[in-house]
């Protein structure tokens, strides 16, 4: 199931939040924990398994390590499960990967196996994987019930597309939370956010990337491709920060307190900046279970620089079983580690409006490696952009799209930037100086409106008219 | 007040999902929906096997979104926000100038390529028989001055004009008669088809072309027979704030007399317009009774020709028209009719052809190749 569906809206949260807010607190853990399976087993039943198997090995190896504490065997647990976590993984999403890559390097023909991605499973197995680190590391007490670590496993407001929540950040809260009225609307306006980044923001400029990406790639001008890209760069931001916000939000309706995940990504003025802005959870991840055990930046400049490598060709390689997300990773691990040597410095001292200029464009061209997991469509693609081969600079198509979409970039552009959250902070705080102004209720109506006017664009979007008479 | 302000998202957001929920489950499900032309899903069956293989999830999240309430309203919401965001598009759908909807046009040359060799194919086995090829524009083209600002459709002109240089047999050209006449209702503004009107210009400039007498315009008594006609573009388009078309029909004042077999339901009539379609979504189907493999029309006229037609809808307006020429027309759809049309022809003793097409069909369907056996 997917947050931003009627289904989900209007069938899944309100019988979720209806039985787990009428009972008693001791059974919530095992309301949410049916309503996550429930979740997850909507789109892919079988991979159900998957996750109860990935829960029950996560708690085993969690008692073991408890244990043996301290000793080599408590090592040798956390190591066990952190193969089994990579193992399932890799065979689900990378086994067709390896086998097709070796079948063209030493001219082999195994068979790959085609298997449906189970959904969600680059997220979960972080997270699996953080439990046994977290409770080796003593970050984090292990979890004694089987139920309330499977809460953990499988909360469905994470489970699909994170925020990537570590262990040591809800420990906690698995056992107990709190939920106030206050709490309980900050997670609704959370979400409605979420949701209206989501249906009326991301996917509607996501079908102006379609179009233009349908188009043959010899009829489209240097510009055309320029506004498809464009598109497409506001598309995953707000799709994917969309669902963080969602997630975020449910997560307060049930009373946890996830970390953030994304921070204006496309205000920043450097390629690091952006870095710690952009899927916060998947970096710092990677920061605290790979970077730094790997030595992080301790062992001198070479060996700093391979860390490096090897948490951007993860990086990249996490994305997606393709070579373009490798080249990717890559891009902006070489990118980083150019701004480290020397760059950064002398980014500081210009302009500011240069530096955004550098950052966006960089990003722009990533996004180009990003969309196309043909290498080679992108490269054509690339080559449109810069002019190459003749294409013309612009045609009435490109006047057309811009026309068309002027107002919504106008709004995506806004979006992107802190303006209105921080005008929206300073009219709340002016209200609250005035008590008992009702203005305060007008002001938070316009969380009814976008959650209206989203409805509007998910009925739609099952609204297929049949044309059988279209003859 | 920000407590009060708290306490007033919550609760009515909790209203919402839940006041929703229980109108979807209390509201009875409709077996049809009228704008979408199309039987709405039910609640699905259960069983153990189709639960564990997604099935069941997966129509019961189609049910869900079927039956949605107020579903007309909502999507005439989401519709009226994209155009007040300056989209003057929808499901490919342009809104024009002056209440006009059009469709976008975009060229497939291997298609067409395709068709003309078939029909050139179909010229050159039966070398007795006299051919014609009718390409009908569409309103995208001849309303061309009606389309929103900046579009670009692919120009209809290129497609006529190649397939003119391309097929053997008399073709006939009606693209400058039709935007002569284009201030006339030749086009519905919500539907895909030409109107009677416009059919009849195309039939004057078919008579002029093959050297028939075509009947005078007075020669027609003209009827509305519905003012609230919505086409195949409106419901493409979502858009409530446009207006119904009227379906005008001509009528000869002189005296007639067909006698009408629908071959694949085996059904005889004596009239060329079934008006019970008027009652229905799809009006325009009231012209031959809408889509049929095979149709024949015998007529008291007074000559031996017979004429076999293959085409698509743009037809159905415009063979009434012909059938005060011809004792005997044979009206193949090739879409529907899958028997072998040269045993066809041969068994029934045909001397004229006409494919008539607009040029949308003529550059997207496969089903010409038929043809080729």
């Amino acid at each position: 199931m997917v947050f931003s569906s009627l289904v989900f809206l209007f069938n899944f949260l309100p019988i979720t939040l209806l039985f787990y807010y009428i009972s008693p607190d001791k059974y919530k853990n095992i309301i949410l924990l049916i309503a996550s399976l429930i979740f997850y087993a909507w789109g892919e039943p079988v991979y159900i398994f998957l996750m109860i198997f990935s829960s029950i090995v996560d708690y085993i190896h969690g008692l073991i390590i408890e244990k043996y504490r301290d000793s080599k065997k408590a090592k040798l647990a956390v190591i066990s499960s952190i193969i089994i976590n990579l193992g399932l993984l890799s065979f689900f999403k990378y086994y067709d990967f390896f086998i097709l890559n070796i079948n063209l390097m030493f001219n082999t023909s195994f068979n790959s196996l085609n298997l449906p991605l189970p959904i969600g499973i680059s997220f979960y197995t972080f997270q699996t994987m953080s439990y046994t680190i977290d409770v080796y590391r003593k970050k984090a007490p292990i979890k004694k019930s089987p139920i309330a670590l499977a809460t953990y496993v499988t909360l469905f407001p994470q489970l699909i597309a994170g925020p990537i929540v570590r262990y040591q950040t809800i420990a906690k809260q698995i056992n107990k939370r709190k939920v106030n009225i206050d709490k309980f609307a900050e997670g609704i306006k959370r979400f409605i956010i979420g949701l209206s980044k989501k249906v009326l923001l991301a996917n509607n400029i996501g079908m102006l990337f379609s179009e233009i990406q349908n188009t043959n790639i010899s009829e489209l001008t240097v510009l055309t491709a320029w506004l498809g890209i464009i598109a497409f760069s506001f598309q995953i931001y707000f799709d994917f920060s969309g669902y963080s916000d969602m997630a975020i939000g449910l997560g307060k309706m049930f009373g946890f307190d996830f970390l953030e995940n994304f921070n204006y990504p496309y205000i920043s003025q450097s390629i690091t900046e952006f870095w710690r802005r952009w899927h916060i959870s998947l970096g710092t991840w990677f920061k605290d279970y790979v970077y730094i055990p790997l030595g992080g930046n301790r062992l001198g400049k070479r060996k700093t620089y391979i860390n490096l490598f090897i948490v951007w060709l993860l990086t990249g390689f996490w994305h997606g079983a393709s070579w373009n997300f490798i080249f990717w990773g890559l891009y902006f691990g070489i990118l980083i580690a150019i701004e480290k040597a020397f760059l950064l410095k002398y980014l500081n001292k210009l302009y500011r409006p240069i530096r955004h200029i550098y950052v966006i464009f960089l990003l722009i061209i990533g996004w180009v490696l990003f969309v196309f997991e043909d290498i080679s469509i992108g490269y054509n693609y690339l080559k449109v952009m810069f002019g190459f081969n003749q294409v013309k600079l612009y045609d009435l198509k490109f006047v057309y799209y811009l026309y068309s979409y002027m107002i919504t970039f106008f709004i995506l552009i806004i979006a992107s930037t802190p303006f209105i959250k921080n005008k929206h902070k300073v009219i709340l705080n002016k209200l609250k100086e005035k008590k008992g102004s009702y203005q305060y209720i007008t002001v938070n109506s316009i969380y009814f409106i976008l959650l209206f006017l989203s409805t509007a664009y998910l009925v739609d979007a099952s609204y297929n008219p049949f044309l059988y008479f279209r003859f | 007040m920000e407590k009060l302000a708290n306490k007033i998202i919550v609760i009515v957001f909790i209203v919402f999902i839940f006041t929703i929920n229980i109108f979807n489950i209390l509201m009875p499900d409709k077996e049809f929906s009228e704008s979408e032309n199309r039987v709405l899903s039910q609640f699905p069956k259960f069983s153990m096997e189709k639960l564990t293989s997604g099935r069941f999830s997966n129509k019961f999240e189609t049910y869900i979104t079927d039956q949605f309430i107020f579903k007309d309203f909502w999507v005439g919401l989401k519709s009226d926000i994209e155009r007040f965001s300056l989209k003057n598009e929808n499901n490919g759908i342009y809104f024009g100038k002056d209440g006009y909807l059009l469709e976008d046009f975009t060229n497939s040359d291997e298609v067409l390529a395709n068709n003309i060799k078939s029909i050139n194919y179909f010229n050159k086995k039966l070398p007795d028989l006299t051919t014609y090829f009718l390409l009908a524009p569409n309103s995208v083209k001849i309303y061309e001055d009606k389309l929103p600002m900046f579009s670009e459709p692919y120009d209809q002109s290129k497609i006529i004009d190649r397939v003119k240089k391309n097929l053997n047999g008399e073709f006939i050209d009606v693209y400058d008669i039709l935007k002569r006449k284009k201030d006339e209702y030749i086009y519905f503004k919500t539907d895909h088809h030409w109107t009677m009107r416009g059919a009849y210009y195309a039939y004057q400039m078919f008579c002029n072309n093959i050297g028939l007498k075509s009947f005078d315009f007075n020669k027609f008594d003209k009827e509305i027979v519905s003012n609230s006609f919505y086409g195949t573009f409106y419901s493409k388009a979502n858009n409530r704030h446009i207006p119904a078309d009227k379906i005008e029909i001509f009528k000869p004042k002189f005296n007639t007399s067909y006698k009408v077999h629908y071959l694949d339901e085996d059904k005889y009539t004596n009239t060329l317009y079934e008006f019970n379609h008027l009652d229905k979504k799809d009006k325009y189907s009231l012209f031959l009774d809408g889509n049929h493999s095979l149709i024949t029309i015998k007529t008291d006229v007074k000559n031996n020709k017979k004429l076999v037609i293959f085409k698509d809808s743009y037809s159905h307006s415009f063979i009434p028209f012909l059938a005060n020429h011809y004792k005997e027309i044979h009206i193949i759809d090739l879409r529907y009719y899958k028997l072998n049309i040269y045993d066809y022809i041969k068994e029934n003793d045909i001397d004229e052809a006409l494919f008539l097409y607009n040029v949308s069909t003529f550059s997207s369907d496969e089903n010409l190749s038929w043809l080729r056996i």
